[in-house]
């Protein structure tokens, strides 16, 4: 870079003073630091009938839902162009957090075929008839509005315990770091409330979204809906696994989607995107420490003489529990959690967690104190008690993630991984004591590695787009660091199991934090198709 | 009592989105969020020229904004860009002082505005009497209002005595320019949005309105006349597959299908006669055509004779009122001038013009570009006049007090070519404002070569971020829309303001307000005494005006233009009142409506020339065609703003792509998402495959918000223009990155 002709500022400023500019300056940056904007005119200043009242009066309904109907949003995919407007809208009139915005959009593929077919779907809440989210809150900070049906998130109930975002299969709630708490989309409620319509609805300029009124009742109303309603963009006639779209028949979402029929190629823009999904390293820790937890006590209670796996099996359960505790947002307002026990697994893991919690304390207590009546009958009870209550709250565990219906997540995947690992760690410390159970124990790590190498060889057969395949693409490809070191570690412990179980319960630990961790990582989450190339994890 | 405490339905996270009415016709706002006050502004992207809503706090800072209802151009709606207008304005890498590179460490250090304005001042003085008033230029924009547009090019011509500059409005519409220019006299697109409501047939070639213009696209959608809408273009873009038609015609076969529809209407004697009679040059045109028979372009264009047959028959449809609309498709090419005075033709013989929904109507770019137009003082004198004609310098060198000697009769170097005489060395020193060339010029690998044969470079910009911005020697930081205020005129020649609404950060300046020290520092600030505030400027720019095709001396103030929801130009003093009055509601005028051009005859040429071979067509090294164009809504070509919203950022994707047909990606077994390498002669990039039959076979798709593409692009330009040939060269796919 030739800079010659530059001469030094210091110089030149010195040389040649220059008091008239140096005012004009002054005046200058003054100037702009005013504003002296003119201001709303005429009658502005007063309240009047909204702007746009006449534009959306014919895209909300003219009455609230009578006895049966809910409300809900209509999209013509025939006039949406994909400008998306109606996310930035919500964002602005919502009065949202930067990078928050309760409409998204995303697109769909036709497919090979000529003409080129792509559609632009937006997508918000889409207030189903049977919410998942609320079923799955253990607090009850979600509630179906009686007169409109619209799903409503009570912002200061929930405990941001993110369940309600596992349970929606159309990725709707949002976590909201600086909050602690999930936030959701509630059709603009206070506006249409005053009849005024919602933000998106307000702001499409084709007129692509309104409000309908649809009929609201579970029993019958899927199957006649689906013959009523073949452009369904849910596809619930001929679902087509590949197309990365949903499926309804959990929630039965009530948005419509009509105007142009979505072809049976169709496919979600983001479908082939291998992004991992969150880690959540609270809930693997939680999951890994307790069932570890619960196989050592349990293998304590066969040998006499093995207060230190008592003691260590207790630990590693209660560091699993605390390890729970930092996945809430709100953990002070968990208390409520009994308010979900009716629909939610995660109000019943509570519950029974709650449960067994006591039990380790127990056995550790019992040897320290001075006897007591009927104390050797209690102390085998409680023996006794550790691994059916342990297995049970190990089984909530389960339908937590089974409940989600999301296939890597399902029970014949997931159960043989979390008893898995309470096994190998009971078959670990049982070979403490007895050495001719090592190679059993070591049976037991690589019989559980099983069900991860069936979701990996999936990948590796050519073949149609499925959940499990994307898990698949996702252990070997992304995640393949990850993955290696599962396998590598879990090797190794079964090679050290067989000279020292004690050298190998900190690398079988390991070994099932990282398969934790790609248990959540891994997973396909079911959501609304997304954009081409927005490498942001949703 | 029991179940308050088991429910909590209120708190401070609920309140948070608590809603109450937003007054001033907003319905409800969230309550934080509830404005003082109101004002309205333009948007500062595109040319569709949106009035924005800003909510105001009892400061008159911003805090909100939403699409105004009722403004005659977007009736209430905007795109995600407007709507996230003040986004930008709070980005982290804004400019706060001036920055000049120390040469000894070549580092960027701040300075004071005196230390900045003095060394451009002596470097640029320093450059002018070792090498002459050749030897230095500016490059700006469209996005600036027009009078910061005008204060350059007159402070640059006539206060400092430089002769080139250019803008990046040359990369936008400098070809519907020059085709205007010399089919109509003047550069006058003769339309108004409302047609768009008006026309029975809307063909839009080269435009992808849905995604590059969402808010004309609510226009067409807004037509009850349940209109045929055909979409030309080689890509089956959003707009196409939204279309009643698409034509999907081989990449540059417009031209020649051009031909061929006005040889089918002339062959058929569609003409019509009375429209033919304000025209010069038929009988020439009609002897050129007879050639271009369908079966002749069939190959060119790559349709069928019939589909050439029935587009004639129906755009020569005798009652029906047929608009033609283009933008970059048919701007940048380097046939561009002809392709569009093709177009312009076929209204001409069919009729289609100065009527309602009718038209040959050149969708602009950006923001402004309308404005640099007529204002910008580089391609034609301030005010729609002629640097040649002495007649205009003697009317504008008395109404401005310049001295008549001080403005040049020659012109300025085209902006491809100033780029060229730096890379010669004869352009020693380069100013570049609002825009940012090292990103978005042609091949700009070649910009980076160029940057080492200047001896200085100045950006003056809202960030110091910009490709262009890093490499400078001196940086201006300055203040951006919504920080200052001024008028930009759309597509649809509406003239309208903006206003600041924000406080700019630092010591960044309006770029008027760096004008006004430029002119103290360099000696010729009396000559802009009266330039005190772009509204004072305004008032002098509009008297020139007088009685130019463009003339807008009826506009009384900036109030005036927001009483009246903008103003189209012409809007003369001696307008009838009843016209006058009529305004607000009227607010919708076309051009040409008596027939009368602005030739020297009154007549509309007819301009007509062979279609050229394409200037690098695929070859065996280069099998692919490459196409670029707008990717998404939510970007603005080179995402220098667009990249600061949050917002945004979620509606696009981060990475560039690349979209192939699924029969050539099976043949080179490319998946989606898989990296693939594009490669022109040029230079490569790297871009995600994204496969759909939306391109043709043997054609690739690269949106040209990723700075990586103009690595690719081939440099070749439309002769009467100048305007870049964005669109089409040729490019190898590499598997991998």
């Amino acid at each position: 870079m030739v800079t010659t002709l530059q001469p030094s500022p210091e110089k030149e400023a010195k040389s040649s003073p220059n008091p008239g500019l140096r005012t004009l300056i002054d005046d200058l940056l003054d100037e702009q630091s005013t504003l002296q904007t003119p201001v709303a005119r005429f009658a502005e200043d007063h309240d009047r009938e909204p702007d746009l009242a006449g534009h959306y009066r014919n895209l909300i309904p003219l009455t609230k839902p009578g006895e049966g109907e809910q409300y809900a949003f209509e999209v013509a995919l025939d006039r949406c162009t994909g400008c998306k407007a109606c996310v930035s809208a919500c964002h602005n009139l919502n009065g949202l957090d930067d990078d928050e915005a309760w409409r998204d959009t995303g697109t769909l593929i036709g497919g090979d075929d000529a003409p080129a077919w792509q559609q632009t779907v937006t997508t918000a809440c889409h207030h189903c008839e049977s919410p998942e989210c609320m079923h799955g809150c253990p607090v009850g900070a979600y509630e179906k509005d009686e007169e409109t049906g619209i799903v409503r998130h009570l912002d200061d109930q929930c405990i941001g315990c993110s369940y309600c975002i596992l349970k929606c299969s159309y990725d709707v709630p949002k976590f909201s770091k600086s909050r602690g708490i999930v936030r959701k989309c509630d059709m603009c409620q206070q506006r249409l409330a005053e009849g005024e319509a919602p933000a998106c609805v307000q702001a499409c300029p084709t007129e692509a979204i309104r409000i309908i009124k649809v009929p609201s009742n579970i029993p019958g109303i899927p199957e006649r809906r689906r013959k009523a309603n073949p452009t369904n963009l849910f596809q619930p006639e001929r679902h087509n696994p590949q197309s990365g779209i949903p499926h309804d028949s959990v929630t039965f979402p009530t948005t419509r989607y009509v105007g142009r029929e979505t072809p049976q190629t169709a496919f979600a823009a983001d479908r082939d995107k291998l992004i991992p999904e969150h880690a959540h390293w609270p809930l693997v820790l939680m999951l890994v420490l307790t069932q570890a937890g619960i196989g050592l006590l349990g293998s304590s209670v066969f040998a006499p003489d093995s207060f230190t796996q008592t003691i260590l099996g207790t630990l590693l359960f209660n560091a699993g529990m605390v390890a729970a505790v930092f996945h809430l947002g709100q953990p002070l307002k968990a208390w409520r959690f009994f308010l979900g026990l009716r629909t939610s697994w995660l109000s019943r893991e509570i519950l029974a967690f709650s449960l067994f919690a006591p039990i380790p304390i127990i056995l550790c207590a019992l040897p320290l104190l001075p006897d007591f009546p009927y104390k050797e009958f209690f102390t085998l009870i409680t023996r006794i008690s550790v691994l059916p209550l342990g297995f049970a709250a190990v089984f909530t565990s389960i339908m937590i993630y089974a409940d989600t219906h999301r296939s890597l997540w399902s029970v014949r995947r997931s159960a043989p991984r979390f008893f898995g690992t309470v096994i190998s760690l009971l078959l670990l410390g049982l070979s403490i004591h007895s050495p001719m159970l090592r190679p059993f124990a070591a049976l037991a790590i690589a019989a559980k590695t099983l069900p991860e190498f069936i979701v990996m060889r999936r990948s590796q057969i050519q073949g149609d787009w499925s959940a499990l395949r994307h898990s698949g693409r996702l252990l070997l490809g992304p995640l393949l660091r990850i993955t290696l070191w599962r396998f590598g570690l879990a090797a190794l412990s079964m090679l050290l199991v067989l000279f020292s179980p004690w050298l190998a319960l900190p690398v079988l630990i390991a070994s099932e934090i990282l398969e934790r961790q790609l248990f959540f990582q891994s997973v396909h989450a079911p959501k609304m198709p997304g954009n081409f190339g927005v490498s942001s994890p949703h | 009592m029991f179940n308050k405490l088991l429910k909590s339905k209120s708190g401070p996270l609920t309140a948070e989105l608590v809603q109450s009415p937003g007054m001033f016709g907003l319905g409800k706002v969230p309550t934080r969020l509830a404005p003082a006050s109101t004002t309205t502004s333009i948007c500062g992207y595109c040319a569709t020229g949106c009035q924005l809503k800003l909510h105001l706090d009892q400061n008159g800072q911003a805090i909100n904004l939403s699409p105004q209802a009722n403004y005659p151009v977007n009736l209430g709606m905007a795109c995600p860009k407007g709507w996230q207008a003040l986004d930008p304005l709070d980005a982290s890498d804004r400019g706060t002082t001036p920055l000049l590179r120390d040469p000894a460490t070549g580092q960027r250090r701040p300075i004071d505005w005196t230390n900045a304005i003095q060394t451009f001042v002596s470097t640029f003085k320093s450059v002018q009497a070792n090498h002459g008033r050749d030897s230095a230029a500016f490059l700006s924009t469209g996005q600036i209002p027009l009078e910061e547009m005008a204060f350059l090019g007159l402070l640059w011509k006539s206060g400092m005595g430089f002769l080139h500059g250019d803008a990046n409005t040359r990369q936008c519409m400098a070809t519907a320019v020059t085709a205007y220019k010399q089919s109509f006299g003047f550069d006058a697109p003769p339309y108004t949005y409302a047609d768009f409501e008006q026309s029975d047939v809307i063909v839009l070639t080269g435009a992808n309105l849905a995604i590059a213009h969402p808010i004309l696209w609510q226009r067409i959608m807004r037509n009850e006349r349940i209109p045929k809408i055909i979409v030309i273009d080689p890509r089956a873009t959003e707009t196409a597959q939204a279309a009643t038609q698409h034509i999907q015609l081989k990449p540059k076969g417009d031209l020649a299908l051009y031909y061929a529809l006005a040889h089918c209407i002339i062959r058929d004697k569609r003409t019509d006669p009375e429209s033919l009679a304000n025209t010069e040059g038929i009988e020439d045109f009609a002897e050129f055509v007879k050639d271009f028979s369908p079966q002749f372009v069939a190959g060119q264009t790559g349709l069928s004779e019939e589909t050439i047959e029935n587009l004639a028959r129906t755009v020569s449809e005798p009652g029906k009122r047929v608009s033609w609309w283009w933008t970059m498709g048919i701007n940048q090419s380097y046939e561009g001038v002809r392709t569009a005075q093709a177009i312009i033709n076929l209204c001409l013989i069919t009729g289609n013009i100065g009527k309602p929904g009718t038209g040959p109507n050149s969708v602009t770019g950006q923001c402004n570009a309308m404005g640099s137009r007529l204002f910008s003082n580089t391609t034609s004198l301030v005010g729609g006049h002629d640097f040649t004609n002495q007649e205009h310098r003697a009317k504008v060198a008395s109404g401005l007090s310049i001295p008549m000697e001080n403005i040049p009769q020659d012109s300025s170097l085209a902006f491809d070519e100033i780029l060229r005489a730096a890379e010669e060395g004869k352009i020693k020193a380069l100013w570049i404002v609002a825009t940012n060339p090292f990103h978005s010029w042609i091949n700009s690998g070649r910009l980076a070569a160029l940057r080492e044969n200047l001896d200085f470079l100045v950006v003056q910009d809202m960030y110091h971020t910009t490709e262009s911005a890093e490499v400078a020697d001196l940086y201006l930081p300055a203040a951006g829309w919504g920080e200052k205020s001024g008028c930009f005129i759309n597509s649809e020649r509406r003239i309208a303001t903006i206003k600041p609404v924000r406080k700019a950060p630092g010591q960044a300046l309006t770029d008027f307000r760096i004008f006004r020290l430029l002119a103290s520092a360099w000696g010729c600030g009396s000559m802009f005494d009266k330039w005190t505030d772009p509204e004072a400027a305004f008032l002098q720019l509009r008297n020139l005006t007088k009685n130019r095709p463009c003339d807008i001396t009826g506009i009384e103030s900036y109030d005036h233009l927001d009483h009246a929801g903008g103003i189209q130009w012409p809007f003369p003093e001696d307008i009838t009142s009843d016209e006058k009055n009529a305004i607000p509601d009227a607010a919708e005028r076309r051009l040409f409506e008596d027939g009368n051009y602005h030739t020297p005859n009154g007549k509309a040429r007819i301009l007509f020339e062979k279609p050229a071979i394409m200037p690098e067509p695929p070859c065996d090294l280069f099998p692919f065609l490459l196409l670029t164009g707008r990717g998404t809504s939510s970007q603005w070509h080179t995402q220098t703003r667009t990249a600061k919203s949050e917002i945004l950022k979620k509606l696009y994707p981060d990475q560039a792509y690349v979209e192939i047909h699924p029969r050539d990606a099976r043949n080179l077994q490319i998946e989606n998402n898989q990296k693939l390498t594009i490669r022109s002669r040029r230079g490569e990039m790297s871009a995600t495959a994204y496969i759909a039959p939306t391109v043709q076979r043997g054609q690739l798709f690269l949106p040209m918000h990723y700075p990586e593409v103009n690595r690719l692009t081939h440099p070749s330009f439309d002769t009467y223009s100048r305007q870049p040939n964005y669109k089409a060269c040729a490019v190898d796919i590499l598997i991998g990155r």
